[in-house]
């Protein structure tokens, strides 16, 4: 069985072959990871293992699947919209060559005050410091936006302090989120998947049912 | 060459599985219990090759081989092909498991083509040049009708043809003429380090 001494051999020069390669970025998947920033939706595309996804259509659905706006990535693979609709977003991309990509945005994400108030009559929150004092007069004067107008700054108003300075301090994380996000595939993936293949070819060879040899 | 999932429409998407089935049914037929082990050495090869990135041309492209598995196997190129993008779209979420059966008719039936076009020149009598000219134009030309069934799979969903088309073509100039030289190398070293890899098909 001279023939085993050859197929190592065979093998091995593949992989030398994938390594001297080196695999600097991977093609053929495209991923999208969209975020919210305040009232803005920021989107990021690329290619499998880094390369960014340049000119290519992004078009954004409502949560009926109607389309509200498309547009098209720039050079960093970049794109961003203001959210016009309070709805769950999903967020396609489509780049050339039969590849696409989406991404879904839940309500929460677009509009993490309305979920978290639900309860409250809205009023409540879109209050501001002069309306709310307005309405103490006509109010009888228990609800919570009376009681931090007593402190001289609005609910509303403090939240979106603190909102801005959240999305200030987290935009690093969401650099890396956007980096990790799409890697290629590891050695882990790419071993694993040999084995496979070598493990159906053991199923297949127990599995084989002697034919009627060809008479070639 | 992998087209993403949700793009092409279900009749596309079903119509391309039970071309694929067919495929793979002849392919399996015509499989031989000694053939098994190369089957599953060039499935590998196939599966690891769309990892190699190739960096020129405008768009950002892999090898496919399929016209080495064509060459070496014919029909059988069929369920080697369904094994590797199916663990490419398990693994790595090359295409998807919907899309598993067009992608592999785009790239298998390009390398049964092949067998037909050039099968005659992998020969131990045929010369040196013939035999070279021959893979190298298997390893071309069916990177280059993946890239025309492709295009025209987008244009049965509604893309354009000749647009389409002519991107995947011109994405993949260098992967054709890089497949060819690997094809024409790799089957130059079968031929002479072991000839009986090419033997057992061609007779």
């Amino acid at each position: 069985m001279g023939d085993f001494k050859l197929r190592p051999v065979f093998l091995f020069s593949l992989i030398i072959l994938v390594i001297l390669f080196d695999m600097p970025a991977f093609a053929h998947k495209v991923s999208i990871f969209a975020w919210v920033e305040g009232d803005t939706v920021y989107t990021q595309s690329k290619f499998s293992k880094g390369k960014r996804v340049k000119n290519s259509s992004v078009i954004v659905f409502d949560s009926d699947g109607n389309k509200l706006l498309e547009g098209k990535t720039d050079d960093k693979g970049e794109f961003s919209f203001k959210i016009a609709k309070q709805t769950a977003l999903k967020v396609v991309l489509k780049a050339s060559m039969g590849h696409m990509a989406e991404w879904k945005i839940p309500f929460e994400e677009i509009n993490p005050e309305a979920v978290s108030n639900n309860s409250k009559p809205e009023s409540d929150i879109k209050d501001s410091y002069e309306t709310s004092s307005r309405s103490q007069t006509i109010n009888s004067g228990t609800d919570l936006s009376v009681l931090s107008e007593s402190h001289g700054i609005s609910k509303q108003e403090i939240k979106k302090l603190i909102d801005e300075s959240l999305d200030r301090k987290l935009s690093p994380i969401m650099n890396m989120l956007t980096d990790s996000y799409g890697g290629g595939p590891g050695l882990t993936e790419i071993i694993g998947g040999i084995g496979y293949i070598f493990g159906l070819v053991g199923v297949a060879m127990y599995f084989y049912k002697p034919q009627k040899k060809k008479s070639q | 060459m992998h087209i993403s999932e949700g793009i092409l429409s279900p009749a596309i998407l079903t119509g391309g599985a039970a071309l694929t089935a067919i495929g793979v049914g002849i392919g399996l037929k015509k499989i031989d219990y000694e053939e098994i082990p190369n089957i599953g050495i060039l499935t590998s090869g196939f599966f690891v090759a769309s990892l190699i990135h190739i960096p020129i041309g405008p768009a950002s492209v892999h090898l496919v081989l399929n016209g080495m598995l064509g060459l070496i196997l014919g029909w059988k190129a069929f369920p080697a092909i369904l094994v590797g993008l199916a663990l490419q779209a398990l693994l790595f979420q090359f295409g998807g498991i919907t899309t598993l059966g067009i992608n592999t008719l785009n790239m298998a039936l390009p390398a049964v083509i092949c067998y037909y076009l050039f099968g005659w020149g992998i020969k131990k009598s045929s010369g040196r040049l013939i035999f070279i000219i021959t893979a190298f134009a298997s390893g071309c030309c069916a990177v280059l009708f993946a890239g025309i069934l492709v295009g025209f799979s987008l244009y049965l969903n509604g893309d354009a043809f000749l647009p389409a088309a002519k991107l995947l073509v011109a994405a993949h100039l260098p992967v054709m003429l890089i497949e060819g030289v690997l094809t024409a190398t790799c089957a130059l070293f079968l031929r002479k380090v072991r000839p009986e890899f090419l033997e057992s098909y061609y007779g």
